[in-house]
């Protein structure tokens, strides 16, 4: 396999330059994205760059509490994430998403790196950090959908809850409907990915895998398990989120406490 | 069967009701009448935990409303709301979903009652008119086995001739008790007693 050519930092410089497209295309019609676009530009870089310095040196180290310390870092940051990004209220929302999201990391990487890989060190920085990372990334953007979907569902069509919850007169039948929407809302996306994958798609973690001199064979395999990962792992967080964040959400009535939105319900 | 004494609700500080008491007996027929906004539907959602009032008790056979009782409560009563959008395609659907399959021969019988065959139950929602796809909902909330009735307006889809026919339905059923928000004239003109909200 031949060596990847580095970027040097004048050619990085210039990859930069082809931002003036959007950006002049914004202008042009006016379209007040450009400052946000620049902030995020030049937020993603310095993350980035402050990341390659962590990592490098973490890689270094290599040691299982250390890398932990990492993987939990990347758990509270996603579960802040999601939490903010849905406009939910911390108060209510901060443990059911931590603990999903840690029990699906435990579970994927447990399967995966112990079972399938069959680590020797299943703590290895260069296989822990980043597939825990594409797990959480990813459960991220599907938790922020269909928790959206679940709790709007729930405070906006609250009318049908009550009449299961009467009529059936069970809190798990009452909320399946709103379940089943927010998991359906959640995952197709994944699953439309999935379908055309290799076709309209190439994976970034199959490209990465070959700039950095794998073999094809051996990153599509890794590709493969990567997307097995991460929809299960995506499946089980949303699932999780969902039914741990029910344990804080309702009052003794049953009904949507006030406030978990942060603007306040809108039942 | 309910009794409601000295409830006031507000909302938003502003005063809907305020120290309402009255009781329902078992096998009343009871409409709560008032205009738009005076808390009609409120009053329907109170007794079944929806809603809670600023002051005053609901008790429902002899049970207090509150955070302990509440399921118990609610396992005594049939809500039919005025609209609502079930996740079912067909009415069969729906009776699956509130496992309600052993009941299905008094769902029919209702069903028949309301001028309507079975076939009803299995012709999507989408492919009937609102009132027949309110008279399908009724005759199915109907097959539940419970005492208490609370229906927010039943006649909403209804024409003249449906009405008259759910109140035979209603009337007949003696063993339940209904309690129904509504101001429609027909339907108060049959109710045994009506409660003026306002």
């Amino acid at each position: 396999m031949k060596q990847i050519t580095d970027i040097d930092l004048i050619d990085l410089i210039l990859g930069f330059s082809i931002m003036i497209i959007p950006v002049l295309l914004l202008l042009y019609y006016k379209i007040k994205l450009v400052k946000s676009i620049l902030l995020a530009i030049v937020r993603m870089s310095l993350q980035l760059s402050l990341v390659a310095v962590y990592l490098e040196w973490i890689f270094e180290q290599n040691n299982a509490w250390i890398n932990s310390l990492w993987v939990f870092v990347m758990i509270v940051v996603g579960a802040s994430a999601s939490i903010k990004r849905i406009g939910l209220n911390w108060r209510f929302f901060i443990l059911p998403m931590f603990l999903s999201s840690f029990i699906s990391v435990l579970i994927i990487d447990t399967f995966f790196l112990g079972f399938v890989i069959r680590l020797d060190y299943v703590f290895d920085a260069r296989y822990f950090i980043p597939i825990t990372g594409m797990i959480i990334g990813n459960s991220l953007n599907h938790n922020i959908v269909g928790l959206t979907a679940y709790f709007k569902g729930l405070s906006e069509k609250s009318d049908l809850y009550f009449f299961l919850l009467t009529n059936a007169s069970d809190s798990k039948m009452a909320l399946r409907p709103y379940i089943s929407e927010s998991v359906k809302r959640g995952l197709n996306p994944m699953i439309a990915m999935m379908t055309v994958m290799g076709l309209i798609s190439l994976p970034g973690m199959m490209t990465g895998q070959i700039l950095g001199g794998s073999s094809p064979t051996v990153a599509i395999k890794y590709q493969i398990m990567i997307m097995l990962a991460i929809f299960t792992g995506c499946t089980i967080n949303l699932f999780l989120g969902i039914l741990l964040s029910n344990r804080f959400v309702f009052d003794g009535y049953g009904r949507l406490k006030e406030g978990i939105f942060k603007g306040g319900n809108s039942q | 069967m309910i009794v409601c004494n000295k409830l006031s609700l507000s909302f938003d500080r502003i005063p809907v009701f305020r120290d309402l008491s009255f009781e329902i007996y078992k096998g009343e027929f009871v409409t709560v009448n008032a205009a738009s906004g005076k808390g009609k539907t409120s009053l329907l959602k109170i007794l079944q935990g929806y809603v809670l009032p600023a002051s005053g008790t609901v008790l429902i056979n002899g049970v207090e409303l509150g955070e302990h009782t509440i399921n118990k409560i609610r396992e005594q009563i049939i809500w039919i709301p005025q609209n609502v959008n079930l996740p079912v395609d067909c009415g069969m659907e729906l009776i699956e979903m509130l496992n309600l399959k052993s009941n299905i021969n008094s769902i029919k019988q209702v069903l028949d009652k309301l001028g309507l065959d079975s076939d009803f139950l299995s012709k999507s929602f989408k492919k009937i008119s609102g009132g027949q796809k309110q008279r399908v909902v009724v005759a199915i909330c109907l097959g539940i086995n419970r005492p208490l009735v609370l229906m927010d307006e039943p006649t909403s889809s209804l024409d003249e001739e449906s009405i008259k026919m759910l109140l035979d339905v209603v009337k007949s059923t003696g063993d339940k008790t209904f309690f129904t928000a509504s101001h429609n004239k027909t339907w108060m003109e049959h109710s045994d007693r009506i409660i003026e909200l306002g």
